[in-house]
C-alpha cells in the first residue's frame, strides 16, 4: 500500500556516499548511558542526553523472515485486567501489539499497559540478591540469601514467636502466588499476613460483605454499559483506571447516561461528567444521607426491591430524616439544589450504578461510608440487574484475587475467616491434620491486663494491619495483644511509602531485628532507613516472566503466559516461597500437593497444580470451577465473549456460554461447568447461568424479622421464597440428597466424620465434593441461601454509619457534633483516634494547619511508584513531586506555578518539599498530593540508599511522610484522604 | 489511495498519556523527543478538555515548505515523512510547525539540534520497509505491515483515531450525533484545510 | 527557577485569560462540565495573531504546551516569501549596481600614477582583524545563502544526497565560524571605531559624492572616508544583530518559543541579506572598482599617491607623525 519514494534514492550521488559520515549516526543506548554519566547523574543527566536516534541494537525490529511468538498476558499495573500481548524473538520481548480480542480492553492500554515492555528491559531492577552488610549494599547468592534469612527467621520465632515475624504479601501475586503466600503463613503459625488491599479497599470488602454477602464488584466494567446513570464518588477511573473509561464514555455516548461525579477535586474524570458534585473531604456519609433525605421525602425508593430485599431500610430511614439540606450544606458544602437533582437522577433514571474507589475507602470512617454508598444503592433498587450495581474498581492487577486468598489478617484462602471450621477445611483441603498448624501457632501469655491465649485461640485472632505494623514494633510489648513486638518484616512486592506516618514506619524499619523485601525493585523499605545490616534484597520477577491466574474487579479471572524468562537473576514468588518454607522446614507438607518442576535455580511448583488445589477447597467463594484449562481455554478464546454481556453464545466449543474468565462465583466442579456469575446477587437469571440472590449469612432472623428473601427468587428457582444456605440436613429435608452421586455422599461422609448429625451440617461451603452445589443449583437455587441484604449491620461499631469527622477537621465546631469514636483496642492494637481528635482540636491544630491535604493516584503511576518510576517512559511524563493548590491559597502565600514549597503536617514536624502546581482542579482550603513517589524524605534526596544502578529514575517526596493517624476500627484502614497541613514557598 | 489522518476526540481523551508511551515503545524513543504528546486545554476548569497531538502529516505541510535540504516527502498514503540522511537539523521545521511536532535531540557543542525527528505514523522512513536501517532511523513501519499507528490503536478510550480520512471523519460524526455534542476535530482546519461538519 | 516561571508566567496567564471566559465558577448549583467542554472553533476564533492554543502538559518541555499555533504557517509563508524576496532584490541589486557602475565609471584609477612610494595604512593585526571577519563572512554568508536558495539552484545540480551532505557540513560550518566572526567583529570594532565616528569632513565628503562620480574630485578625509564609515558601521552593526539573533538560534533553550525563533531567524536572514550586499560592494570597491585600494589590505602598504587622492588628511596626520617622531615607522617593511 505503502509507496516509497525511490527517486530520493537514485539521485543519492557517490558524493553523498562518500562523505556519508554526517548520516544519521547510531549509538548504541547502554553505551551512549554510560558515555553520558547517567548512571550516576539520574534525572540531570537525562535532561540533557539523547543522541539522535539511538535505539538500543538488542530491541531492533521484528525480524519479519523468523518465527515470531505472540504470548498473551494481562497487564501488571490497575485490577481492571488488560490483556498484554507480546511479540518474542529470540526470547527477547521485542513488541507489544493490540489484544484486540480482548471484551475488557479491546486492543487499548493506558500510559502503563503500554509501556510494560519496559518492565523487562529495565536497567533499574534490582539485578541480584543483596544484603546490607555495615551499611553497604552487597551482592550475594540466593543460596546465601535464603540461608540467611531463613536461620534469623527461626531465631526470632525462638526468642519472640511466630507471630513476631510480620509476612506483608502483594496484589501484584498471582492468585496462585497470593494463596502460596497465605499458606506459608499458616505453616508459619501466624495470622500476621496482609497486602495492599488493606490500604485500599479493605473497607470495601468488609462493608460489602456485611451488607450483602460478598466483598466485590458486584457487576462489571463492560456492564456499565447499560447504565443510565453513573455516579462516581471518590473514584478517579480517568486516571486510576483510564481503560474502563472506554466502557463508560461509550455508555454515556450511546446511552445519554448521566455520569455523576462527587469529589473534592474536579478531576479528569470529572472532565467528562454530566453532573460535578465538590464536597469537603471525609463528609461522604453526610453527602449520601443528604441524597437519600430527597429520594425519602419525595418517594423515589424502590419500595417494593426494598419490601421483598433489603433488611433495616427504616431505621437508615430515621438516620437519613436528621440529615436537612441546610444540615448537609453546613457539613458538606453542597447547595440542596445539586443534591436534590442527583437524588432524583439516580433514584429514577435507572439503571444505575455507584462506582467508588479510595476516596471513600481510605478514612477512619471507612467502612461505614461504604455502607452508606450500599445503602443508596438498596434504597433506590440498584443492585442485582444488568447497568446498576455497586462498581468497586479497585486498584492492583490482583488486589482481588489476592483479598480471595486471604492475603489478609482475618482470612484463610476465600473468606473462609479464622475460625476452627475454616481452619479444619483447609487442614483437609491441604492433607495436614488441624493440630499440625496448633502446633505452629505462639502461645499468647496474659499481659497489659488481658487473658492468656491459647494457641488454638490465637489461630482465629485476627492479626495486625499493615498499617500499623511500625506501632507494633515500637510501642511497649505490653500493648501489642501477642507474644512479642513485631522483630522482622518480609515483604514481598508492597512499597513502603503506602501508609500514613512514614516517619513512625522509618522508625519502625530502623527497630526491627530483620527485614526482607522481594521485589523486582527496591522499594522504600529498602531505602528508607538507616539499617547498617540484616537487611536482605531479594529480586522478583514479574508476572510477564511468569504464568498464572489473576483476578480482574470484575471478578474474571485471566491466566498469564510467561512472556520471556526471568531477567537478570530474579525468580519467580512460587520458587522463593519454596526455597523459604524448604529452609524453615515445612515445604515437604505444604508442597506435597503440587507437581513440582526444575525452575531457574531451585524445584517450584506449577502454578496450574497450586490453582487445582485452589479449586478443590475455593467452595465458599466459587473458586472451584476455574481450572487452569478453561481458564486457558478463555484467553485462547477472547473473542468469543459478547463486548457488554460478557458471555459467549452456547454453540461455542470449549467456552460456549461461559462468562468471560468464569467471574467468581463459578459454582461447582470444572466439569459442572458452570458459566461463572457477571453480575452478582442478579435473580433475573437461572442460577447456572450466573444469578443468584443476596447471601444470608447474618442469620435467619434478627429481633423476629426475617432475614431471607420475600417474594424475590432466582429465575427457575424451584424454592420460591427465600432459604437459608444448603447443606447436606437441608438436602435431605427437601428430598434432593437423591440426587448426590454416591462420591458425593461419600466426601461428605468423610467430611462429617461419620457422624449423622455431623453429616448434616457439612455444607456447600465445606463439601469438598461440590455434590451439595451441584445440586442445589440443578435445582435452581443459590448454595449460599436467598436472603437480604442488610442495610443495618448490627455486628459493626457504627450498625447505621454515622458521619464523623475525620481526625484532623478543620471544623472544630463540627467534632463538638460528630466527633470519631471512642479510643479502643483492635487488631491486637490500640486505637486513640478519639485523643488524637481530641488533641488537635485543643490545640487548635486547624488555625496553624488551615489547608485540607487529600492524596490520590497520577495515570502514570502505580501504588508506591518504584517500579513505574523506573520506567523510562513512564517517567519522563511526571519527573516531580507537587502539591496542587488553588489560585486564592497560593497568591495568599506568594506561591506561583512551578514553584517550591514546604508542605508541613500536623504531626512530628513533618514537612515535605515539592513543586506547587496552582489549579482550580482543587477548591481554595483544599491541596491535593499523589502518593507513588518516595527517595525524597523531608527535603532529603535519599538516591544513595538504593542499590547502585537500581534507583527509581524520579524521586520526591511522600505525601504519606505528612498524612496522619487515623483507622478504621472495623479493618485498620487509614485515613489517607484527609488531614490537615500548611504550605509555604520553599 | 487512503488519506490518511488523525483525529483526536476530545471528548474522548482523558489525557491517560498511552499514546505517548506507546509510541516510545514501539519505536523505542529516547528520553526527550517527544513525538506524541497530550495537552490539556482550560486545566482544572469545568470544561477541561485534553487532545493528543502530534505530527497530523498536513496537506502542503508547511516543514516541507520550508525545509532547506527538501528532505519531506508524502507518501501515497499522504503521510508525511523525511529523510534523516538529508535534514541538518536546522529547525526550521518546528518554526513552521503549527503542532509543535518536529523534536530534535540535543547533540553537538553547543547543545545544539541533532537531526529531526518526529511522528512517522509508523510509516517509517525512505529505508526499504521494515529493515533494521529503517527501525534505528525512523522506528517500525507498521503500514507495511498493515497495521495502524500504535498510538491510536491502543487509545484507551479510542479517543484518538487514525486512519482513512474519511473513515474516520465518519466515526466522529456518527458519534457526535448519537451523543449530541463534539468539541471539534482539533487541528484539522489547521492541518488540513477543512473540517468534519456534522 | 523561579525566573525561568516568571517569564512563562505572561503565557500562562494570557491562557487563564483567555479560557476563562468559558469556564463558570465551581460552587454553582449546577456544573455540567460535558455541556461546558471547550471547543476549538471558539478556541481558533478568540485567538490573537502569534498567539496559540495552549494548555498544561506534563512533558517538562513548556513549548509543548502549545496544542495548536496557526501563526507558524505565517512564519513558513513569509520564509518563502518576504525573506527570500529582500535576499534577492538587496544581492541581484547591488550586483547590477554594481556592473552598471563599472560599465559606467570603469576602472577608478589612481590620477597620479603610482608613487612608488608607499605608507602604512594598516598594520597586522588590523589586517588579521579584517581577513578573518571577512572570510568568515563569506563562508557564512555562503552557507547561509545555501538554505535559502539551495534547494532552488544547488539540489537540483548535485542530487539529493549529496546537497543533504553539502548542507549538512554547511550547517556545520556556520555554527562553529560564527564564534570566529564575532571575535573579529571585536577586533575590528576596537581597532577602528575611534577612526569611525562622524566628523565635520564627512558632510564635504558626501556633498561631492565621495568623488566617486567625478574624475579629478577628491574630497578630503581622514583615515577613513564617510563610505568606508558607513561600511563600518554597517559591519558593525549588522554584525551585532547576526551576532545576537544568531546566538539565540543557536541556543533555542534560551531564547524563548518558537515565535521568538522565527522572530530571531526572520531578522537574522534579512540583515545577513542586505549586509551581504553591502559587502559585495564593498569587495568591489576595495578590488577590482579602485587602482590600489586593494593593497591597503593585501601588503598593508598603500602608495602615497592614492592616499594623497583618497585620504588626504590622513596623509597629512601621519606625515606630520612622522616628522614629530624622526626615525619613525616610515620605512617598508623589512
Amino acid at each position: 500500500m505503502l509507496v516509497k519514494r525511490k527517486s530520493g534514492e537514485a539521485a543519492r550521488s557517490r558524493l553523498a556516499s562518500a562523505v556519508a559520515g554526517l548520516a544519521a549516526k547510531t549509538v548504541d543506548r547502554r553505551s551512549f548511558l554510560r558515555g553520558s554519566g547517567l548512571a550516576v547523574g539520574g534525572l540531570a543527566a537525562l535532561g540533557g542526553l539523547s543522541a539522535g536516534m539511538t535505539r538500543p541494537a538488542e530491541a531492533g525490529p521484528v525480524d519479519h523472515s523468523r518465527d515470531i511468538a505472540r504470548r498473551k498476558n494481562i497487564c501488571t499495573h490497575c485490577s481492571v485486567g488488560c490483556t498484554v500481548i507480546a511479540e518474542v524473538q529470540d526470547g527477547v520481548w521485542v513488541g507489544q501489539e493490540p489484544a484486540w480480542d480482548s471484551p475488557i480492553n479491546r486492543g487499548t492500554h493506558c500510559a502503563k499497559g503500554a509501556s510494560v515492555r519496559e518492565l523487562v528491559h529495565g536497567d533499574r531492577r534490582l539485578k541480584y540478591p543483596m544484603k546490607k552488610v555495615g551499611g553497604q549494599w552487597q551482592r550475594i547468592s540466593w543460596d546465601q540469601a535464603i540461608e540467611e534469612i531463613g536461620d534469623k527467621m527461626l531465631e526470632i520465632r525462638e526468642r519472640s514467636g511466630a507471630d513476631s515475624v510480620y509476612l506483608l504479601g502483594s496484589a501484584k501475586f498471582s492468585n496462585e502466588g497470593a494463596y502460596l503466600f497465605r499458606k506459608f503463613a499458616a505453616f508459619w503459625g501466624t495470622n500476621n499476613v496482609d497486602h495492599q488491599a488493606r490500604i485500599c479497599h479493605s473497607t470495601t470488602v468488609a462493608g460489602v460483605a456485611n451488607t450483602w454477602g460478598y466483598g466485590a464488584q458486584t457487576n462489571s466494567y463492560n456492564d456499565i454499559r447499560n447504565s443510565k446513570t453513573v455516579i462516581f464518588m471518590g473514584s478517579n477511573a480517568a486516571e486510576a483506571h483510564p481503560v474502563s473509561m472506554q466502557h463508560i464514555l461509550s455508555g454515556k455516548e450511546q446511552q445519554r447516561a448521566n455520569v455523576i461525579v462527587f469529589d473534592p477535586r474536579f478531576t479528569r474524570t470529572a472532565a467528562h461528567a454530566t453532573d460535578y458534585v465538590r464536597f469537603r473531604p471525609g463528609t461522604d456519609i453526610a453527602v449520601i444521607w443528604g441524597i437519600m433525605w430527597h429520594i425519602f421525602e419525595n418517594g423515589w425508593e424502590d419500595q417494593a426491591f426494598i419490601a421483598s430485599r433489603v433488611h433495616g431500610m427504616d431505621q437508615i430511614r430515621e438516620e437519613v430524616a436528621k440529615w436537612n439540606p441546610a444540615e448537609v450544606e453546613r457539613v458538606t458544602g453542597v447547595p440542596e439544589a445539586q443534591l436534590r437533582r442527583v437524588a432524583e437522577t439516580f433514584a429514577t433514571q435507572r439503571p444505575s450504578t455507584f462506582i467508588w474507589c479510595m476516596g471513600g475507602t481510605q478514612h477512619s470512617v471507612g467502612t461505614a461510608n461504604v455502607r452508606a454508598y450500599c445503602n443508596l444503592l438498596l434504597s433506590t433498587g440498584n443492585v442485582g440487574a444488568m447497568g446498576n450495581g455497586a462498581n468497586i474498581f479497585r486498584g492492583h492487577c490482583n488486589v482481588q484475587g489476592a483479598t480471595d486468598f486471604g492475603l489478609d489478617i482475618s482470612n484463610l484462602p476465600c473468606y473462609y475467616g479464622l475460625a476452627e471450621g475454616a481452619w479444619r477445611h483447609w487442614s483437609r483441603v491441604w492433607e495436614v491434620p488441624y493440630e499440625y498448624f496448633v502446633s505452629r501457632f505462639d502461645d499468647v501469655p496474659a499481659k497489659g491486663g488481658r487473658d492468656a491465649r491459647p494457641a488454638t485461640a490465637n489461630m482465629s485472632t485476627p492479626g495486625i494491619p499493615s498499617t500499623r505494623w511500625f506501632d507494633a514494633t515500637l510501642i511497649d510489648s505490653e500493648e501489642v495483644d501477642q507474644r512479642d513486638n513485631i522483630k522482622a518484616m518480609i515483604v514481598f512486592g508492597h512499597g513502603g511509602n503506602t501508609v500514613p506516618r512514614m516517619q513512625d514506619a522509618q522508625r519502625g524499619m530502623n527497630a526491627l531485628d530483620l527485614l526482607v523485601v522481594a521485589d523486582p525493585h527496591p522499594t522504600t523499605f529498602a531505602a528508607l532507613h538507616d539499617r547498617t545490616d540484616n537487611t536482605y534484597l531479594l529480586p522478583i520477577c514479574t508476572q510477564f516472566e511468569t504464568s498464572g491466574s489473576r483476578t480482574a474487579s470484575n471478578r474474571s479471572i485471566q491466566w498469564g503466559e510467561k512472556i520471556v524468562d526471568p531477567i537478570f537473576e530474579s525468580d519467580n514468588d512460587y520458587a522463593v516461597i519454596y526455597r523459604l518454607s524448604a529452609k524453615l522446614g515445612f515445604a515437604d507438607q505444604m508442597f506435597k500437593n503440587y507437581e513440582m518442576v526444575d525452575g531457574k535455580y531451585s524445584p517450584e511448583p506449577t502454578p496450574e497444580s497450586i490453582l487445582r488445589e485452589i479449586n478443590r477447597g475455593g467452595w465458599s467463594t466459587g473458586y472451584t470451577g476455574q481450572s487452569p484449562e478453561r481458564l486457558k481455554a478463555h484467553m485462547a478464546n477472547q473473542d468469543k465473549f459478547d463486548l457488554v454481556t460478557l458471555r459467549a453464545s452456547a454453540d461455542v466449543p470449549e467456552v460456549g456460554g461461559d462468562y468471560y474468565g468464569l467471574p467468581w462465583p463459578c459454582w461447582g466442579t470444572p466439569e459442572f461447568r458452570h458459566p461463572g456469575t457477571h453480575i452478582l446477587y442478579n435473580p433475573n437469571i437461572p442460577v447456572k447461568d450466573g444469578g443468584g440472590a443476596f447471601r444470608p449469612r447474618f442469620g435467619l432472623e434478627r429481633e423476629g424479622v426475617t432475614l431471607l428473601a420475600e417474594g424475590s427468587w432466582p429465575v427457575g428457582s424451584e424454592i420460591q421464597d427465600g432459604y437459608p444456605e444448603f447443606t447436606m440436613g437441608m438436602l435431605r429435608r427437601l428430598g434432593w440428597d437423591a440426587d448426590l452421586t454416591p462420591r458425593e455422599r461419600g466426601t461428605i461422609a468423610r467430611i462429617g466424620g461419620g457422624d449423622p448429625e455431623r453429616i448434616d451440617a457439612v455444607s456447600w461451603s465445606i463439601d469438598l465434593s461440590g455434590g451439595i452445589q451441584r445440586v442445589a443449583i440443578e435445582h435452581g437455587c443459590v448454595p449460599f441461601g436467598n436472603g437480604k441484604a442488610r442495610a443495618v449491620a448490627w455486628n459493626l461499631p457504627d450498625p447505621i454509619p454515622v458521619h464523623r469527622e475525620p481526625i484532623y477537621s478543620p471544623r472544630p465546631d463540627l467534632v463538638a457534633d460528630y466527633p470519631t469514636r471512642e479510643d479502643g483496642r483492635q487488631f491486637r492494637m490500640p486505637n486513640i483516634g478519639h485523643t488524637i481528635q481530641q488533641g488537635a482540636v485543643d490545640r487548635g491544630l486547624h488555625e496553624q494547619f488551615p489547608i485540607v491535604l487529600t492524596s490520590g493516584r497520577l495515570v502514570e503511576y502505580e501504588g508506591g511508584g518504584e517500579e513505574t518510576r523506573s520506567n523510562k517512559w513512564l517517567a519522563e511524563l511526571k519527573q516531580d513531586m507537587f502539591v496542587e493548590i488553588n489560585p486564592r491559597d497560593a497568591e495568599a502565600r506568594g506561591i506561583v506555578d512551578g514553584a517550591w514549597v514546604w508542605v508541613t503536617g500536623t504531626e512530628g514536624g513533618s514537612r515535605a518539599r515539592v513543586k506547587a502546581l496552582v489549579t482550580e482542579r482543587v477548591g481554595p482550603g483544599v491541596a491535593f498530593m499523589p502518593f507513588h513517589f518516595a527517595g525524597w524524605f523531608q527535603g532529603v534526596d535519599q538516591r544513595g540508599n538504593y542499590p547502585q544502578g537500581a534507583d527509581p529514575i524520579v524521586l520526591g517526596e511522600s505525601v504519606n511522610v505528612i498524612t496522619s493517624y487515623g483507622y478504621d476500627p472495623v479493618t485498620g484502614m487509614h485515613e489517607g484522604k484527609t488531614t490537615l497541613c500548611q504550605i509555604a514557598a520553599a | 489511495m487512503a488519506r490518511m489522518k488523525f483525529l483526536c476526540d476530545a471528548d474522548r481523551c482523558i489525557e491517560c498519556n498511552a499514546c505517548v508511551t506507546a509510541c516510545k515503545n514501539e519505536h523505542e524513543v529516547p528520553w526527550g523527543i517527544n513525538r506524541r504528546r497530550v495537552v490539556t486545554i482550560n486545566d482544572g476548569l469545568p470544561g477541561e478538555r485534553s487532545v493528543s497531538m502530534a505530527c497530523m502529516h498536513c496537506t502542503d505541510a508547511p516543514c516541507a515548505a520550508v525545509c532547506p535540504v527538501n528532505c519531506f516527502y508524502t507518501t501515497a498514503d499522504a503521510v508525511v515523512l523525511h529523510s534523516k540522511d538529508t535534514c541538518i537539523g536546522c529547525g526550521y521545521c518546528f518554526y513552521a510547525c503549527p503542532f509543535g511536532a518536529p523534536q530534535y535531540p540535543r547533540v553537538g557543542n553547543f547543545g545544539t539540534r541533532g537531526k529531526m525527528d518526529k511522528c512517522t505514523y509508523c510509516a517509517g522512513g525512505p529505508e526499504a520497509d521494515m529493515t533494521q536501517a529503517e527501525y534505528v532511523k525512523y522506528g517500525a513501519n507498521r503500514l507495511a505491515e498493515g497495521k495502524l499507528p500504535l498510538c491510536a490503536e491502543m487509545c484507551s478510550t479510542k479517543a484518538l483515531l487514525a486512519g482513512d480520512g474519511d473513515i474516520i471523519a465518519d466515526i466522529y460524526r456518527e458519534r457526535v450525533v448519537t451523543r449530541g455534542y463534539g468539541s471539534g476535530a482539533w487541528g484539522w482546519r489547521t492541518a488540513y484545510g477543512e473540517t468534519v461538519s456534522v | 527557577m523561579i525566573k525561568a516561571i516568571m517569564a512563562r508566567m505572561p503565557a500562562i496567564l494570557a491562557v487563564l485569560v483567555l479560557f476563562a471566559f468559558a469556564a463558570p465558577e465551581l460552587s454553582a448549583q449546577q456544573i455540567n462540565p460535558t455541556a461546558s467542554a471547550v471547543q476549538e472553533e471558539q478556541l481558533m476564533r478568540a485567538l490573537q495573531s502569534g498567539e496559540a492554543v495552549s494548555g498544561r502538559v506534563t512533558i517538562v518541555d513548556p513549548r509543548a504546551a502549545d496544542l495548536i499555533k496557526p501563526g507558524n504557517k505565517n512564519w513558513a509563508a513569509d520564509h518563502g516569501g518576504m525573506v527570500k524576496t529582500i535576499n534577492i532584490v538587496a544581492i541581484l541589486g547591488i550586483l547590477a549596481v554594481l556592473v552598471a557602475f563599472y560599465l559606467i565609471r570603469g576602472k577608478i584609477r589612481i590620477e597620479g600614477g603610482f608613487s612608488g612610494r608607499t605608507i602604512q595604512r594598516f598594520n597586522a593585526i588590523e589586517r588579521f582583524g579584517h581577513w578573518l571577519l571577512a572570510a568568515t563572512f563569506i563562508v557564512l554568508a555562503l552557507t547561509g545563502l545555501n538554505l535559502l536558495f539551495g534547494r532552488a539552484l544547488i539540489l537540483p545540480l548535485v542530487g539529493e544526497g549529496a546537497f543533504g551532505t553539502i548542507s549538512a557540513w554547511g550547517k556545520i560550518a556556520h555554527n562553529y565560524l560564527a564564534w570566529p566572526f564575532m571575535l573579529a567583529l571585536v577586533i575590528v570594532f576596537v581597532a577602528w571605531v575611534i577612526h569611525n565616528l562622524p566628523s565635520r569632513t564627512d558632510v564635504e565628503w558626501i556633498k561631492q559624492g565621495g568623488g566617486l562620480f567625478k574624475k579629478g574630485v577628491h574630497p578630503p578625509a581622514k583615515k577613513f572616508n564617510a563610505g568606508q564609515k558607513a561600511i563600518f558601521w554597517s559591519v558593525i552593526i549588522g554584525g551585532v544583530a547576526l551576532s545576537w539573533t544568531g546566538v539565540m538560534l543557536l541556543f533555542p533553550e534560551w531564547a524563548g518559543s518558537s515565535s521568538d525563533w522565527q522572530f530571531y531567524q526572520v531578522i537574522h536572514a534579512i540583515v545577513a541579506g542586505v549586509l551581504t550586499a553591502i559587502i559585495i560592494a564593498h569587495i568591489y570597491i576595495g578590488s577590482v572598482g579602485m587602482e590600489g585600494a586593494f593593497d591597503a589590505m593585501g601588503t598593508g602598504q598603500v602608495d602615497e599617491n592614492w592616499a594623497r587622492e583618497h585620504h588626504s588628511l590622513w596623509v597629512e596626520e601621519v606625515k606630520a607623525r612622522e616628522n614629530a617622531a624622526p626615525g619613525g615607522a616610515a620605512q617598508p617593511a623589512e
